[in-house]
Parts: C-alpha cells; structure tokens; sequence
C-alpha cells in the first residue's frame, strides 16, 4: 500500500482508538449532536414523506377543479355553469360536488362534508374504502365516512346518526363505507354522500352546487383547458391537480423550514459548544500532542488527527440522528412533529406516512450540521496541533 | 590516541527564548560541543543551567539560534520545523524523565507510536515491536494498557520505544530521576547494551550512580548555559 495512504490510516486507527479511550468526555457532544441531526431530520424526513404521501394520494383529484368566486369569497355554481362548459373541447367528463364544512357542537370537531352524484365504480376508489360500498345513486342517506369522524361520533357497530341542518331539524344518514387509514390525511374528518344529501344538509338551492370536477382526456391539454374554462366562466376559480400538489409542497415545506430555523438556533449553540470545548483542551491533552510531536508526529499530522476525530464523532452523530429521525418516521409516524405539520385540523388525522427520503435530503443535513461542526473544530485542533514539543521534557 | 568521528557537532552555539522580548531567556552561550559514534555522554548541572535546552537541540527539536549545530552530519541551522521533526525521528530516540508513556494504550501501542506517521503498516509495525519487546522482557505485557504494568516495565517500553526506528543516537533526560537504585542500574545497563549495539547516547543527569559509571565516557558540565568542563572529544 502507498505510504502516504497507509499514514493516513494509521492516523485515522490512532484517533479512533483515542477517541474510544475518551468516550466518557465525547460521549455528551456526540449525544447532543444527535439530539441536534435527529430534530433536523426528522422536520426533512417529516416534510418530504408528507410531500409523497399528498402526492400519492393526490392520483383522486380530478384534473381541474372549477369554484365560483364573487367578491373574493366562494358562492354556489348554478346549473348554467354547467352549460357553458360544453363549448370547451377536449374534457372528457364533468361532476358537480358540495362540500363545505359541519360543526359537531358536541365533540367541538368540524368535519368536511362531500356531496357527489358519481357512482363510484372504478377499482381505484373501491380501493380507498376499507368497508362498505360507495353512495348508489338515488340511494338517500347513505355515507361513507372517514375513521377519525367515525371514532368522533362514537358510532360503534351502529350505522344510523344523524345531523342538524342550518334550521336544527336533523337529517337522518346511515354508513355504508369506512374510507382507509391509509388515506387519513385526506380523508380523516370527511364525510362523503350524495349531492342530494349534501345539498339538503347544508340547504342549498336544487340546481346549486359548490364545485365542479372536471376531467381532461390529454394531460398535457390540462393548463390549456384550465385557461378555457376560465373565460367560459366568469369570475371562477380554476384550480389544477398540479397547483393541489403544490399548494401541499409548500405547506409542508414552509412548516418544515419554520421548524427547520428554529432548530438552527440549537445547531449553532452545538457548534459554539463543540468550538469552546475545542479549545479548552486538558493538560492531558496538551501532554499527548507534546509526546506525539516529541516522537516525530508533524503539526500537520497532528491536525489530521484532530481532524479525523472530529470526522468521526460527526459520522457516527450524524448516522444515529438520521438513522433515529427514519426509525422516528417509519415506526412512530413522526408522532414527535404530527402537530407542527397537521396541527391546523380540529381532527387530528391519524394516517400512515409514507416514508421517503431522497439523497439530497441526506446531503442537505449534512452541510448544515455535519459540516459547520467540523469547521469549528479545525480552531481548536490548530491550537492543540502546535503544542511545542519540548514541553514535555 | 584514537580520534573518532563526531556523531554531534555544536560550534558557538547560542539558544534564546522568546527573542527580541521583555521575557527573552539566554539559555545556551557559546557552547562548543562534540560527542563521537558510541560514547555515552552526561550532560551535568543544576536546575535551569540549560541541560534539557542542549539535550533539545541535540535532539533536533529546534535549532540553534546562532553558531552551527550538526546532527549525524546534518546541519540543523535554517533548517525548517517539518524538517527537523523528520530527521528527528529517523534519528534519534528520545528517553524521557517520566517516560512519558501513554497511560490509555497498550505497551505494543506505545512501542510504535514514531512509527504510525512514517506510513509503516500494521505488520511491519508488530515485526519490528516484537524483538525489542522479547529483548526487553516485556513482550509477555504487550497487550497491557501501560497504566496496568510496573514502574521498571514502563522503563523498558520507553526504551524500546526509543530503539523503534533504529535511530543512531538515543537522548535521555534523567532517566534515574524518579527510580530506586536497582531500577537505575538496571536502566544503565540497557543504555550500556545499547552503546554496545553501535548508539551513542547522550543523557542528562546528576545522579551519582550515573556520572560515576565506569561506561559513561565524558561529563560535560553546565553552568549558566555554557559548558564549564569537558566538551571536546579526548579519545
């Protein structure tokens, strides 16, 4: 082997020895050091796996999703809005929906409310619902609800409720479909039946609805008809699948970059830490790098030593933190920042996330942590490095 | 009369501290000094005379601050730290007065630390440990930490430590300081071995049973940092 490499090793196999030897004085910096990549990741982790899961979920969403907007606030569409679709070419199917949201004043929980008229017979939505079928057409009454509103209302095994309309007379319903615990994030506190229903639940007018559903037969035409729509329909609101994605990314993103600066303040007093304990090194210390250079050790190697310790004491912090801000993620579903990300929600979804990390994730905790910790050692190993060496005499 | 080659060779020698300062200390003046291949050389004097300073630049820890100092034939005047430390260890063996063991490592480990930064690896570092460990008696410790064996063992890892690169001279500085009589003569029977094996051995000390052993060849002493007796070789 080359001499040079060989020294590197033998340097590297002397600062790991001393570093086992001086466990109990590292072992608080690299506790804390972990406790510091482990926040950080998992705010990465948390972001980035709650990113893929929306995506993942998001394949529901209809392509184009068209609002009336009047004065800046959302209004009912009527049937003509409708009509005025049909000049638009190359959508493939239109569905109106109600939604809007119902205060259960006895648990304090909102719950979201979708009316739809489509049958829902495609595996895709089949496979969303752990039980039960989906609202038949024409069938009155019949809802399929998420897990956490059926824990809410405290149903059991029973399938009739009921809910008050805006007048307090109630609105007889029955269950027929639980949706997936997978799917919780978005559809934990929903509640989906049929248009009708919704349009009674809420006292809406006969031809009204809140949005419109619309499908596009060529992807790539879907900004195109969105643009389309808009003109169609005056004062509308047209909202793609992709702008959906996105309004996600960047929820999560923001919460987790707001997370992210208030953890940089801890990774910065790490650092002071790891620079001030740098450079109050013992007489011990002082002793070995004396005995080290006596014997022939350049300043140079020396420093490398230091080097290689602190390199060490990084890689291995930064392992444990990734690997418990994963272990955080993939077995306790970030229970630690659940309410950082989704604290919005009166109903705290209680979903599966999928866990996701990509490579530069991982390079991007590296360079805020990994490295500012190495390069506030270098100080402190320079000045441990140039030790005289005839101090020890 | 037989004249022999000077192993170190120091003309007009002058060594200050902190130079050109308030705290400058004149530690070495005008020292004249020859030690031939294979004499065992005492440097004596009291504390602060400048015996540790001269054994330093004997030891190429650093260089004179005037006058020419030569090392095995190596002029060390101008020449630069990282050059001094590598002709230090391919040089010379220290000895050190506490021994200046690392109490965390094993004897094996203390043994090659001058090798670890010259790229030897493992193997070679074991096959030349291990004789001087079996020479010294001590190869049956080897995987002891340092801290867990006894006072004369930690003297003979020092030495086997010094011998580790073969270095032509071996520099100790009161090796019998803190050792019982029994102990010192047994260290001084290693460093006659060694004068034995070819090494010239230059040592500080004002221990008795030292200046007064019949194989210590000169006593140089030192007062005030020049040589007051005994600098230049005589046969």
């Amino acid at each position: 082997m080359n001499k040079s490499i060989q020294q590197q090793l033998n340097i590297l196999d002397y600062g790991l020895h001393s570093l086992w030897q001086k466990k109990g004085r590292n072992f608080c910096v690299f506790l804390i050091f972990s406790g510091v990549i482990f926040l950080l990741a998992s705010f990465q982790f948390m972001s980035a796996s709650l990113t893929r899961t929306a995506e993942l979920l998001l394949v529901t969403v209809p392509d184009i999703t068209v609002q009336q907007l009047s004065a800046g606030r959302q209004v009912p569409l009527s049937a003509k809005s409708l009509g005025k679709l049909d000049t638009v070419f190359g959508i493939s199917s239109i569905r109106p929906r109600i939604w809007g949201y119902y205060f259960d004043e006895s648990n304090g929980a909102n719950y979201t409310v979708i009316g739809s008229s489509a049958p829902a017979t495609d595996d895709l939505l089949d496979s969303l619902l752990i039980a039960g079928s989906y609202p038949q057409a024409g069938e009155q009454g019949a809802v399929v609800l998420g897990s956490a509103v059926l824990d809410n209302l405290g149903l059991g095994d029973r399938k009739s409720f009921s809910l008050f309309r805006p007048d307090l007379t109630q609105v007889a319903l029955h269950r027929v479909g639980v949706f997936q615990q997978s799917i919780n994030l978005l559809t934990a506190d929903l509640m989906l039946m049929s248009l009708e229903d919704a349009r009674d639940l809420f006292a809406m007018g006969h031809d009204e609805f809140t949005d419109l559903l619309v499908q596009v037969a060529n992807p790539t035409e879907i900004p195109t008809i969105a643009s389309k729509i808009a003109d169609a329909i005056p004062g509308s609101r047209v909202v793609t699948a992709e702008q959906i994605r996105k309004t996600y990314e960047a929820v999560f993103s923001f919460r987790s970059g707001f997370g992210a600066a208030c953890l940089l303040a801890s990774l910065a007093a790490f650092v002071i830490l790891a620079f001030d304990k740098g450079l109050g090194f013992s007489r011990e210390d002082q002793q070995e790098v004396g005995i080290l250079k006596m014997l022939g050790w350049q300043t140079g190697d020396i420093m490398r030593l230091r080097f290689y310790e602190s390199l060490a004491t990084a890689a291995c912090a930064f392992g444990l933190g990734i690997s418990l801000a994963w272990a955080h993620i993939l077995f306790f579903d970030g229970g630690l920042f659940r309410s950082v990300f989704l604290g919005w929600s009166v109903l705290r979804p209680t979903f599966d996330i999928v866990p996701y990390i990509q490579g530069r994730d991982i390079l991007l905790l590296f360079a805020f942590s990994a490295l500012p910790y190495l390069a506030a050692t270098i100080i402190p190993a320079w000045r441990a490095s140039i030790v005289r060496a005839d101090s020890v005499v | 009369m037989t004249i022999k080659i000077p192993q170190i060779e120091l003309s007009e020698v002058h060594k200050f501290y902190n130079q050109g300062q308030d705290n400058e200390v004149h530690a070495l003046k005008e020292i004249n000094l020859q030690v031939a291949e294979g004499e065992i050389v005492c440097l004596r004097g009291p504390s602060g005379s400048g015996k540790t300073t001269l054994l330093c630049l004997m030891g190429c820890v650093f260089g004179p601050s005037s006058g020419r100092a030569a090392v095995g034939g190596q002029q060390l005047q101008r020449m630069p730290d990282e050059y001094l430390t590598r002709y230090r260890r391919e040089t010379i063996g220290f000895i050190f007065q506490h021994f200046n063991i690392l109490p965390e490592l094993s004897v094996e480990q203390n043994i090659v630390l001058p090798l670890l930064p010259l790229g030897i690896s493992p193997k070679e570092r074991q096959q030349r440990a291990e004789p001087l460990m079996e020479r010294f008696g001590i190869e049956h410790r080897k995987l002891f930490k340092a801290s867990q064996i006894s006072g004369g063992e930690l003297q003979r890892v020092a030495i086997a430590r010094a011998l580790i690169n073969n270095p032509p001279i071996i520099l100790a500085d009161e090796p019998t300081a803190h050792l019982d009589s029994s102990r010192s003569n047994e260290l001084m029977d290693h460093l006659v071995t060694l004068r034995r094996d070819g090494k010239t051995i230059v040592l500080t000390s004002h221990d008795p049973l030292v200046t007064e052993h019949p194989e210590v060849t000169r006593v140089i002493d030192i007062q005030d940092g020049r040589i007051s007796c005994g600098g230049s070789i005589c046969s």
